[in-house]
């Protein structure tokens, strides 16, 4: 690879021009050589940051900004305005199952949001459903990998473990009942307010979760269906359900 | 190409060495800053919405 290496070498050779040509040659296949070195270094360090850089910023946003939701709680009234601030975010996800802490819930399924390590609740194509409403399908997404990877353990949960997601005022505890585990990308059904793959023919109060799947890819989507079971005031010192002790 | 660099760096070994080091730790930052956050969106890896195809602009 240096200069001196084939020199030296084609210092040897009988005539000056096939030396020229081997010199020539052999520079090309060295360019070429480190060219290829350096592409698989990008790669690795391309790794790295999807799997690891990009979770340290996006779980240092989503801690800032549920940190002000908190705060903005703290400071307004009981039943003042900002009850429900869609821009900062609703409230919180906890999933004992996924034992990744509390996740921000915030409006819009953009990368721009998801990025930020949150999860976000549908707009479109189906409208999510909220909490509080009477009835509907309460639908969100978030990253299985990177950017926090927020869902990264949904296929943790099984039937019957608690989703519970807490508002300003009110604890909402889910039971899952039903998940898809692999599913077409374009399967906008499962969004549904009653979402009839789940065995649901009834309009109720439903939450659904969708992130990627299998790991590491986005080929297929994973769905996971919970259902209300029953919701509890918040108290003054935010005392958590049963479920999250 | 990285022996030319390294022949047209200023200084002793060790001075190279630095301002090699410096040039690495600068192409990992415009990298991680700048390149990597533009090409994601374009890659297939971390789509976590369910969506009408093609059409649909997430």
């Amino acid at each position: 690879m240096t200069a001196t290496g084939y020199d030296e070498d084609t210092d040897r050779s009988p005539s000056p021009a096939p030396r020229r040509a081997r010199g020539i040659i052999a520079s090309v296949v060295s360019v070429i050589g480190e060219l290829l070195i350096t592409a698989g270094v990008i790669l690795a360090l391309f790794v790295a940051y999807s799997l690891w850089w990009t979770n340290v910023l996006a779980d240092r946003e989503a801690n800032k900004q549920g940190d002000q939701v908190r705060k903005h709680w703290a400071t307004s009234g009981p039943k003042g305005p900002g009850a429900l601030d869609t821009k900062d975010g609703i409230g919180f996800l906890h999933v004992p199952a996924m034992s990744g802490g509390e996740m921000l819930v915030k409006k819009g399924t953009d990368s721009e949001i998801l990025n930020e390590g949150v999860a976000g609740y549908y707009t479109e194509p189906v409208k999510s459903g909220l909490p509080q409403d009477k009835k509907g399908n309460f639908t969100l997404a978030a990253h299985r990998d990177g950017h926090g990877a927020k869902f990264h353990n949904i296929d943790k949960l099984k039937d019957g473990d608690p989703i519970v997601f807490e508002s300003k005022d009110t604890w909402y505890i889910y039971k899952v009942y039903a998940t898809l585990e692999e599913t077409s990308k374009y399967n906008v059904d499962v969004l549904d307010a009653v979402p009839k793959e789940s065995g649901k023919r009834q309009a109720g109060r439903y939450i659904t979760l969708t992130t990627c799947t299998p790991v590491y890819t986005s080929n297929y989507r994973y769905i996971v269906w919970g259902e209300l079971e029953r919701t509890e005031k918040v108290d003054a010192d935010r005392t958590r359900p049963k479920e999250l002790r | 190409m990285y022996g030319w660099i390294w022949r047209h760096l200023p200084g002793n070994a060790w001075v190279k060495a630095f301002i090699s080091l410096v040039l690495v730790l600068a192409v990992v930052f415009v990298l991680f800053q700048y390149v990597f956050p533009w090409a994601e969106p374009m890659l297939p890896f971390n789509d976590v919405t369910v969506d009408r195809g093609m059409a649909a602009v997430r």
